[in-house]
């Protein structure tokens, strides 16, 4: 097979089918329902996907700002206290020689967010407008960004530990800070964006291009 | 392709048994020889990933998990020391020390994927694995897999753990900071519930269901 007849098929959609996302069950009809099998609501596509999507994307845009300007936690020692901000961690890390965790928390915290953003806008961007796209490769960045999303509530979880571990009185404790609230936040919001999104419409909007030529 | 059937592979309309979740590719087939998982031929995604003794074996991981899940939870997973003072870090603390200090918000959100989620992961694995097979269940069963497909993104036992990792790494320079005996209990956990989801097919699940329609259950 070459590679334009993989792209090819039978699709759902164009024949009347649609698909259970819950169960898989396949579907005759296009009618928005609920699955015969499981009883969750059914569509051809997620309603609305690219509004959805747009809407946590920008959401999750704005909340970066105070997520990486405010500190996120402090920590006293022997009565004098020092705030730390997501890089600032990450930089207090690196200072004390922890290169590896240092590149860990700041994959887990700066990297990912940053690419779910970015590559989500590239998704809505490219369902939209895009001309000429490979949508096997559209689709696996879909999967990229699908995947690495829950890794970023690392520094949620740390600060958790860190804050139930050091609460040594005045001797040395770890506060968390407002900027944790804005940093969960925006890893929340990322995973309910990557949720609305629906990758069919990248096979959608691709088998478009082909037939307008 | 109007009249339903594909020019180039000639199957008629009845024949598709599945569209790929991800690029709606139709599909004859949607189950996979048992130690074998089918892929999409257009898009590569997943469509089912059928593991020997599926059923049996999410269900003692599961089980196994239950049993684990208590100890991991009430017992200290890290103990730190300062000049003679001491702290300990149990799972439940740090949701306890987020909300004592007016973050009910982050509390909540520590408290759902690291206790909630995973706990009710479990339980919906073990009552699905072991309740499939009995016909008057056959809704209560529905509903828990419905539902498990919601919440068990929400299950983060593997990324607290590289918390506890990196929390373990970043303290050692502040004061002695040591490990406890929930950690292991918590790794195993971890284990457990990561074999029960691999292990876990909920295609085989929905057909043991399809096969006991409820029109069909004995009077």
């Amino acid at each position: 097979m070459t590679e334009t007849s993989r792209l090819e098929g039978a699709v759902g959609i164009e024949l009347g089918r649609q698909t259970c996302l819950t169960c898989f069950q396949l579907i005759d009809g296009l009618e928005p329902g609920y699955c015969p099998r499981c009883g969750e609501r059914v569509a051809a596509r997620i309603p609305e996907a690219i509004s959805r999507t747009w809407a946590w994307v920008i959401t999750g845009t704005l909340l970066l700002y105070p997520a990486n300007k405010l500190p996120v936690m402090s920590v006293t020692r022997l009565g004098q206290t020092e705030t730390d901000s997501i890089m600032g961690g990450v930089f207090t890390l690196y200072q004390s020689g922890q290169l590896a965790i240092a590149i860990l928390v700041f994959v887990a915290s700066v990297v990912v967010p940053g690419i779910k953003l970015l590559g989500l806008t590239y998704l809505c961007l490219t369902v939209q407008y895009g001309r000429n796209f490979n949508p096997l490769r559209v689709t696996r960045l879909y999967r990229l960004v699908h995947l690495i999303g829950r890794w970023s509530l690392l520094d949620l979880f740390l600060i958790s530990i860190l804050v139930a571990l050091v609460n040594l009185g005045s001797i040395a404790r770890i506060e968390a800070q407002s900027g944790a609230t804005a940093f969960a936040t925006v890893v929340i919001v990322t995973m309910f964006a990557s949720h609305s999104f629906d990758p069919r419409l990248i096979w959608d909007r691709h088998r478009k291009v082909q037939a307008d030529g | 392709m109007s009249n339903g059937v594909d020019p180039r592979l000639g199957y008629s309309a009845s024949a598709w048994q599945r569209a790929c979740h991800e690029c709606d590719l139709l599909l004859i087939e949607n189950t996979a020889p048992v130690g074998h998982r089918i892929l999409c031929p257009r898009c590569g995604a997943l469509l089912h990933r059928a593991s020997k003794h599926s059923i049996g074996y999410t269900a003692a991981m599961s089980l196994a998990g239950l049993v684990l899940f208590i100890p991991a939870n009430l017992l200290p997973l890290l103990t730190f020391s300062l000049a003679g003072y001491s702290g300990e870090n149990a799972l439940y603390t740090g949701v306890l020390a987020l909300y004592r200090e007016g973050f009910i918000w982050l509390a909540l959100l520590v408290f759902l994927c690291s206790m909630l989620a995973p706990l009710l992961k479990l339980l919906a694995l073990l009552f699905i694995s072991a309740g499939s097979s009995w016909p008057p269940l056959r809704d209560y069963v529905a509903a828990a897999l419905r539902k498990l497909e919601h919440f068990q993104q929400w299950a983060m036992l593997d990324v607290y753990m590289l918390g506890v990792l990196v929390a373990l790494v970043k303290l050692g320079d502040l004061g002695d900071l040591g490990i406890a005996n929930g950690i292991y209990c918590y790794a195993a956990l971890m284990l457990c519930s990561t074999l029960a989801a691999a292990n876990f097919d909920a295609e085989a699940i929905w057909l043991r269901l399809d096969a006991m329609s409820p029109q069909e259950l004995p009077a």
